[in-house]
């Protein structure tokens, strides 16, 4: 702490403490992670302070004198304050402080490791997890000596702080819960003299003493039993109307589990053929019905000899628009392109190299990948193979096509299978790019992509199934951090060569709806919620069960169930907003469109395909362009 | 059901991609090597129980992914670590230098008296080494830390890396009680 250490005593220290909310002047500090400090300053004040300050920066000690200064100034803290400083510092200000006079009411979740402080106005002043230990001590040994708390019984994770040292609260005790008019006469006859000179201050100001009593202390007084029961009914009614389920996990308030509806089968069908593709090449080879094409491929992949014809098409190196002249004229300003990639690390010079730290990480970091990707296989195996020195080349190449992305460890997994069934040098190089451009966000430098599918894949299962998704937040998993290989490299090292390009080509279609590959994870975990929840599997247990899942998964169940569960989202009545986006389903919003029946693509469809009513027709729901498609083409396909 | 053991202990094997994290602690636990290597990708362990001085302890061994992007998932397991192995490539100058940003990583995210201990791995290469041993066992000096030389392939001190560490956390916590 540095100077501040002459004006200031730490009560309390915790290092590994992640930032996970804050006021919109710290957002970039946002997933940091620091440490908290519980500080008592030294002159007559003796205010307590909450700070948390990041790892990685120094604080300026001349700037932190300032912040004290300026606290230290603050001796009378107004409530338009509200613990901030005054815009010019907050540029400066690198360490979060926040007077515990701020804090209403604080909540802990996810078994003492994350802990909220509330300002009393529904606000969450600041937000952290605890990355290692637990804020238990914190609470109980701090946290309960400084402050007069008392556990809520309506929740019994929220701490509700009594201010005993304001003025206002020992009034209200006085007025409210003890009010006798014989004995505590004064402060009823100081109220009623308010009210005669400033009616309106004095009316106002007893009506936000009201919501404070409700809102903030309803356990500590007595009151009669009628007065209370009123009192709950407000507080649940007000309750009801702010009820939200939120995706973090942390807590959430439900009355009532609503159930989705019944689940359908979707078999899986044959792998599109040979005949099927050539039927819908037109005479210069341009494709004519392109959604029933990715249905083929979608219900049943692709015959493995047609594959490294039609994985160009889906992983957008050739337009599905084109005909079979572009596409040849494609290949080779392609092909000029690579090379003219290519030669520009080839050419590199010692020197050049040698002066070049960052490209040189990357190339020190793909040469020992690629001598550890998928050298059991024959295509790979052996020294000096020839198929490495490709997997190599492409790597490297792409590190000069995307030099900001560089190289990230999961990329020569991502390759691999491509380039064993290419087999050529420049297609798979495109191939690989069109693949990346899919899951680019798997390798953001902070992670934020993975953070953000983990998170949403929480989302999912939460409303498929929220007997899992809370066994998951009560037993240290709700950060889902145990799907993490599942996703980032799209179930690669959990399947064979042959199966990931099955499960693949079936994902790159893009049907039936956005992040479907969530939804094959939300269908094998609850293919495994049995084994996690009658075990009683802790942290350590579901992610050694999860790892071991590897080799023992069946792609066709997988997307089956997936499919399943997707109708199963997409009908229920208590589908929200939040899980529309997920999927890329049509927003509600406010309006009062659902239920109302627009037009639907399946009206044109069945006219298509002569009545014929799809398997899986969904009543009132709106339906994008996209999936009407979509639709349209699986009806087309069963014919 | 009845405790096998009498401690458990949490291990965390750290340090740069490729320095053969992975290959340490399937010497440790399957007592074999693997020539067809392959990274890791997020979060693994594995377990083996040693008896150390009566006591049977079950050592839950940690392996995470090296490259510095997954730091921020691989992190999060460093909560509860008893003991952590930073482990570098003697033929490999950079793992050598970024023992020191582990180190740091180490105590921001890990307890502060989590016990830790230097493994120069792959010293069966003594035709490529880079780092002698000696820069190895000064580094340890300087952060008062214990340092062995392992090979992974040669199953060269890789059982008395675990059982030194394992031996220190036992005393720590005797020490404690």
């Amino acid at each position: 702490m540095g100077d501040s250490l002459n004006d200031c005593i730490e009560i309390f220290t915790q290092d590994g403490v992640l930032l996970k909310q804050a006021q919109a002047s710290y957002m970039s500090y946002i997933n940091s992670i620091g440490t908290l400090y519980i500080s008592e300053s030294l002159n007559s004040s003796q205010k307590k302070f909450i700070e948390w300050k990041p790892n990685d920066i120094t604080v300026d000690s001349d700037i932190q004198d300032q912040e004290w200064a300026v606290v230290n100034t603050i001796q009378k803290r107004t409530r338009t304050l509200s613990g901030n400083f005054p815009p010019d510092y907050q540029n400066r200000v690198r360490c979060i402080m926040i007077s515990l006079d701020e804090v209403k009411s604080f909540r802990v979740a996810n078994k003492y490791r994350h802990l909220t402080f509330y300002d009393g106005k529904s606000e969450a002043l600041c937000s952290f997890v605890f990355q290692h230990g637990n804020c238990e001590g914190l609470i109980k040994g701090v946290l309960g000596t400084i402050l007069k708390t008392s556990v809520s019984k309506r929740d019994k994770h929220l701490y509700i702080v009594y201010d005993a040292n304001t003025l206002e609260i020992q009034q209200l005790d006085r007025s409210f819960a003890e009010l006798n008019l014989q004995s505590e006469g004064s402060a009823f006859w100081k109220m009623v003299k308010n009210i005669k000179e400033h009616p309106y201050e004095a009316t106002f100001e007893a009506f936000a003493k009201v919501t404070d009593y409700v809102y903030r202390s309803p356990e500590q007084r007595e009151i009669d039993a009628r007065e209370c029961e009123d009192l709950n009914r407000s507080i649940s009614e007000y309750e009801n109307t702010t009820t939200t389920t939120h995706s973090q996990g942390d807590y959430e308030v439900i009355a009532k589990v609503p159930e989705l509806p019944p689940r359908k089968d979707f078999p899986r069908l044959r792998p599109m053929t040979v005949e099927q593709w050539r039927g819908h090449l037109n005479f210069d080879g341009r494709i004519e019905d392109v959604d029933s094409i990715k249905t083929l491929v979608f219900r049943g992949g692709i015959t493995p000899s047609l594959r490294k014809e039609v994985w160009k098409f889906l992983l957008d190196y050739y337009p599905w628009t084109s005909t079979e002249t572009e596409r040849q004229k494609l290949v080779k300003a392609k092909s000029d392109e690579y090379f003219m990639m290519k030669l520009q690390w080839k050419s590199m010079t010692k020197v050049q190299e040698d002066n070049f730290s960052d490209y040189r990480d990357r190339k020190s970091l793909i040469e020992k990948d690629v001598n550890r990707t998928d050298r059991t296989l024959d295509f790979y195996a052996g020294d000096n193979n020839t198929n490495l020195q490709m997997l190599n080349d492409i790597l490297m190449t792409y590190i000069m096509y995307n030099f900001d992305l560089g190289y990230v460890q999961g990329m020569s997994d991502l390759l691999s299978p491509i380039l064993q069934l290419i087999g050529d040098e420049v297609d798979s190089f495109w191939c690989f790019v069109g693949f990346m451009n899919r899951v680019i966000r798997n390798f953001d430098i902070d992670q934020a992509g993975m953070k953000e599918q983990l998170s949403n894949l929480h989302t999912l299962l939460a409303f498929v199934n929220p007997e899992l998704a809370t066994y998951l937040d009560t037993h240290d998993s709700g950060n889902m951090f145990f799907c993490f290989r599942w996703l980032l490299v799209w179930f690669k090292r959990e399947l064979t060569q042959e199966d990931v390009m099955r499960f693949w080509e079936v994902l790159w279609t893009g049907y039936p709806c956005e992040n479907f590959h969530l939804l094959v994870c939300v269908a094998i975990l609850e293919s495994e919620k049995d084994n996690i929840i009658k075990n009683e599997y802790g942290f350590t247990e579901i992610l050694k069960h999860i790892n071991d899942l590897n080799g023992n998964l069946d792609i066709a169940q997988m997307l089956n169930k997936a499919e399943g569960i997707y109708y199963q989202i997409k009908e229920a009545d208590h589908l929200t907003d939040d899980i529309r986006m997920l999927l890329g389903l049509p927003l509600l919003g406010n309006q009062n469109s659902y239920g109302s029946h627009e037009q639907s693509p399946f009206e044109d469809s069945a006219e298509l395909s002569n009545g014929t009513q799809p398997c899986c027709s969904v009543e009132n729901v709106r339906i994008s362009p996209d999936e009407g498609a979509y639709e349209r083409a699986l009806v087309a396909s069963f014919l | 059901m009845a405790k096998t053991y009498d401690y458990l202990f949490k291990l965390l094997l750290i340090g740069d991609s490729g320095v053969g994290k992975t290959c340490v602690l399937f010497r440790f636990s399957e007592d074999a090597f693997n020539t067809t290597f392959i990274s890791t990708i997020g979060i693994d362990f594995k377990i083996r129980t040693i008896d150390l001085d009566g006591k049977k302890i079950k050592l839950q061994i940690w392996d995470t992914a090296g490259q510095e992007r997954f730091r921020t998932i691989t992190t999060a397991y460093y909560r509860g670590a008893m003991g952590i192995m930073l482990v570098y490539d003697i033929t490999n100058e950079k793992s050598f230098e970024n023992i020191k940003n582990w180190i740091r990583n180490i105590e921001e995210n890990a307890s502060a008296d989590v016990e830790k201990m230097l493994l120069g791995n792959k010293c069966e290469l003594e035709d490529k080494r880079q780092v002698s041993k000696e820069r190895g066992e000064q580094l340890a000096i300087e952060y008062g830390i214990k340092f062995i030389e392992t090979s992974a392939k040669n199953s060269i001190r890789v059982e008395d890396a675990f059982f030194t560490l394992a031996r220190d956390i036992k005393a720590k916590m005797e020490k404690k009680l």
